[in-house]
């Protein structure tokens, strides 16, 4: 929706994506930043998604129950995919996380930069 | 130290609202996205893959090279957990590289050892076990159907592979994740992991000769295309479900 | 535009990803099968590369339509002159691999063996599929690829400071590929497609403005990024000093180069639709470049820690490629291309050396390993090859395209920056000269480096084939040269300045 001639919907993933940036970088607690990237990928996705939505439209699926316009089905799939990589991000960053955790007993950056 | 992350927060945040305001509004029908590339898919995309989901027409057929990839992504996920050490012992007499650095060493136990440590984890109420045993059967069939039903219904492989995973972790953190790791037997594992790599690349394969092209799918020829895809998706659900599954029952502290 | 070996197109980014994917299979009764498997499926990879290279050079340039769709409907792959670059670093592994054979035993326990293998080989995989691709989303799902092995590669050594810096490099690469995947959605938002070529047809249409500018410069700073150029540099010194010696020669090699590569594809593709105006950005890239080469060889002299010390020549280094490309001129940016090569070779040799003699005595300072050259003559020969090499004297490979940046510095009449770069060289200059004095003139102070022995072989020839290549291609340096020539020639116009 337009919003003093801004697209809110837009202009809302942005300040998602700030909310989600300044969490990786001020937080100390290192699952929060990781949380943090995560916010930050969702920000993106809903970005790709708003962009192939189209007014009055359904989706991409040409069965009874929809009708033109549709929906564009690329960036669907591009968030399905995108959704499949944060994942697996999410997942290495974990495992690092809990590899950290098992050596020097915490996750708090504030802390391990303490460390000799 | 606050100041300065608003500051970069800031200074990221003013480019990108500039970038973004100034794109063509995205729900007009005459936006770019809905008069470019996507405009044939639209039209001609359930003659020519036999898909009446064109998402997934887009995920298996026009655009199957990037799933391949995805999948490979998903893949790398498992291999990076499984080659970084698990657990924290010291191994007794350390490596020369570890001897200049700090003083507690790295290696890790034997996978399974590790998993012989972990019981059920955490304690889990009576109701909640009872609840996740019954559902697991119904969870399920939700995914089978949705597997199935991916190119008429939204669906698909991966949707089905997270609620495949869904149920092997849930069955985790209520039976214990021995118990989980059981059901999937240790020589049939490498190949489950990789399975939906694998199905891409024999896809890509069978394409190759039908089509002459690389992962190509015979256009004229729809149950040929129907049970390329199909098996594509159950690559998917199979290897994804398995490898989310894996990538929890992994992570111990 | 499918036939001969196009064919061979993709299939020679899924050997080696097929190939990961089949590692636990086939390492499953004996783990340490995994390697020589990993260094046969490259192998083949090679052997499709050269057919790549070999059309390439006969026929120029070609592309190939996944699926058959016709393009921009499908996903297509291309084969340009810096796509040449996927053959190099194949042969680069191959060389790679057997040297981590023995190096591992003393790095992890057998049974990771594999995993790590697969790694390797999907780094590899992400690598070449990242240059061969012609459409956007396709080259943000493979940086993803060879970023997430990479990060996982950093900590396979298991120490709690590798999980740190490999984390590190993580958040800060994650970012990084957001804003790659943030810059195709604003590029696609605008044009409605996402192939390379259609893109930038479109893009002419579009014209420039606010959000054209936008979608480059995150491409911009995603790469920069990646490719560890001042100021987004911090990852790089931890992540390749802590990994393990073959996996420093692999991302201080050849990962790095992963953003120069993508950056020229950008530049491809804004130049062809030519609506913005890149002089400043050209000029920025300059300064960034100059900074670079100064700050790292004037870091890496404080380094006790040879790994930390190459480390840093990386940043340099990679500071003179992207002042090459910034200076846009033919002398520097065919300087800068051959240089994206001829510095992994070098960094490979040096990365290699070390990690040959960190091996055999568990000491990685250069206060601790005086002396070590009387132990470890080839090595420590190798390693002065390359140090040399990387100094840029002749007639050794590094002399060859620093002297080109040089020129083209000078050309394109910003010689300031021509004085810069013989500055980060004299930089450069001194701590490689303050290593090999403490390496050949002065004495041991460890028993253990008393006792050295020379690596095994396995371990030695990989180093001394690299060495070699490092006086060959000092030699026979205008080949590369003259290779990627029609390339930049075909950029230039639009690079303007």
């Amino acid at each position: 929706m337009l919003l003093f001639g801004l697209d809110l919907d837009y202009v809302l993933v942005i300040v998602l994506f700030c909310v989600g940036l300044y969490m990786l970088v001020s937080k100390s607690n290192l699952l929060k930043k990781l949380l943090g990237l995560n916010v930050m990928e969702t920000a993106v996705f809903a970005f790709i998604v708003t962009s192939g939505m189209i007014e009055g439209g359904d989706p991409p699926i040409l069965v009874a129950g929809t009708a033109a316009p549709y929906a564009s089905p690329i960036p669907q799939a591009m968030v399905l995919t995108g959704i499949v990589v944060a994942v697996s991000v999410t997942a290495v960053a974990l495992a690092l996380i809990v590899q950290i955790h098992a050596h020097f007993g915490t996750i708090e950056v504030d802390e391990l930069k303490e460390l000799p | 130290m606050k100041a300065w992350s608003l500051l970069l927060v800031l200074l990221v945040a003013l480019p990108l609202v500039v970038g973004v305001v100034n794109l063509p509004t995205h729900d007009a029908p005459d936006a770019p996205i809905h008069t470019g590339v996507g405009v044939r898919y639209l039209e001609r995309g359930v003659e020519e893959t036999g898909n009446k989901n064109l998402v997934t027409a887009v995920l298996l057929n026009y655009r199957g090279f990037d799933t391949f990839f995805e999948v490979i992504v998903i893949f790398t996920a498992l291999a990076a957990v499984l080659a970084l050490p698990r657990g924290s012992a010291a191994r007794p007499g350390g490596f020369p590289e570890e001897a200049a650095h700090e003083a507690d060493g790295a290696g890790g136990r034997p996978a399974e050892a590790a998993r012989e440590a972990n019981g059920a984890g955490v304690p889990v109420s009576p109701v909640v076990s009872y609840v996740v045993r019954l559902m697991a059967p119904f969870m399920a069939m939700f995914a089978l159907a949705m597997l199935f039903r991916g190119h008429v219904t939204p669906g698909g492989g991966f949707q089905a592979a997270a609620v495949f995973a869904a149920i092997f972790i849930a069955l985790g953190l209520v039976l214990g994740p021995a118990r989980v790791a059981e059901l999937v037997p240790d020589d049939w594992r490498p190949w489950l992991q990789g399975a939906a790599p694998l199905a891409f690349a024999l896809i890509a394969a069978i394409g190759w000769r039908l089509t002459g092209a690389f992962l190509g799918f015979p256009t004229d020829d729809h149950t040929a295309q129907e049970a390329m895809g199909l098996f594509l998706e159950v690559g998917i659900a199979l290897g994804g479900g398995v490898i989310l599954a894996r990538l929890f029952l992994e992570m111990e502290t | 535009m499918n036939g001969g070996w196009a064919e061979a197109l993709p299939w020679t980014i899924v050997v080696p990803m097929v190939g990961a994917v089949l590692t636990p299979v086939v390492a499953a009764r004996r783990p340490r099968w995994a390697g020589a498997w990993a260094w046969a499926v490259l192998l083949a990879a090679s052997l499709l590369a050269s057919g790549l290279v070999y059309r390439l050079a006969t026929d120029g340039p070609f592309a190939y339509d996944v699926g058959g769709w016709a393009q921009p409907y499908g996903i297509e792959l291309r084969f340009d002159h810096f796509s040449a670059w996927v053959l190099p670093l194949l042969l680069l592994f191959v060389v790679i691999v057997p040297f981590s054979w023995r190096y591992l035993d003393h790095v992890m326990p057998d049974e990771r063996r594999p995993a790590f293998y697969a790694l390797l080989l999907l780094n590899a995989g992400g690598m070449i599929g990242f240059c061969v691709t012609g459409d956007f989303f396709n080259l943000f799902v493979f940086t993803e690829v060879v970023s997430l092995s990479s990060y996982a590669l950093v900590a396979v050594g298991g120490r709690g400071l590798a999980a740190f810096a490999a984390l590190k490099y993580l958040f800060i690469g994650a970012v990084s590929s957001l804003l790659m995947l943030f810059a195709t959605a604003q590029l696609f938002a605008l044009t409605g497609s996402l192939n390379m070529a259609d893109v930038a047809g479109r893009l002419a249409e579009v014209g420039g403005g606010p959000a054209v500018m936008v979608a480059f410069a995150a491409y911009a700073v995603s790469f920069m990024v990646k490719t560890a150029m001042f100021p987004v540099h911090v990852w790089l010194p931890d992540a390749h000093a802590i990994a393990p010696s073959p996996v420093s020669a692999v991302l201080s090699g050849m990962v790095v180069k992963i953003g120069i590569v993508g950056m020229l594809r950008v530049y491809q593709v804004f130049f062809a639709a030519d609506v913005l105006e890149l002089g400043a950005f050209n000029q920025t890239l300059v300064w960034l470049g100059a900074i670079s080469i100064v700050m790292g060889a004037f870091f890496a002299i404080f380094q006790d820690d040879i790994k930390l010390m190459l480390a840093y020549s990386t940043i340099s280094n990679i500071g003179y490629i992207v002042l090459g490309l910034g200076l846009a001129s033919p002398y520097a940016v065919i300087g800068a291309s051959v240089h994206v090569f001829n510095h992994a070779l070098i960094k490979a040799t040096l990365f290699l050396a070390a990690g040959a003699i960190i091996h055999q005595t568990g000491l990685r300072t250069l206060s601790d390993l005086r002396g070590i050259a009387r132990r470890m003559p080839q090595t420590s020969a190798a390693m002065a090859v390359g140090a040399v090499s990387i100094v840029g004297l002749p007639p050794t490979a590094g002399f060859v395209c620093k002297w080109y940046i040089a020129l083209g510095a000078f050309e394109s009449g910003q010689a300031p920056f021509g004085f810069a770069l013989v500055f980060g060289a004299l930089f450069i200059f001194v701590y490689y000269v303050r290593m090999l004095n403490a390496f050949y003139f002065q004495e041991p102070v460890h028993d253990v480096v008393l006792e050295a022995e020379e690596a095994p072989w396995s371990m030695r020839a990989p180093v001394v084939v690299l060495a070699t290549l490092c006086l060959v291609l000092g030699v026979l340096g205008g080949i590369p040269l003259a290779f990627v020539e029609p390339a930049v020639l075909d950029l230039l116009p639009f690079w303007g300045n």
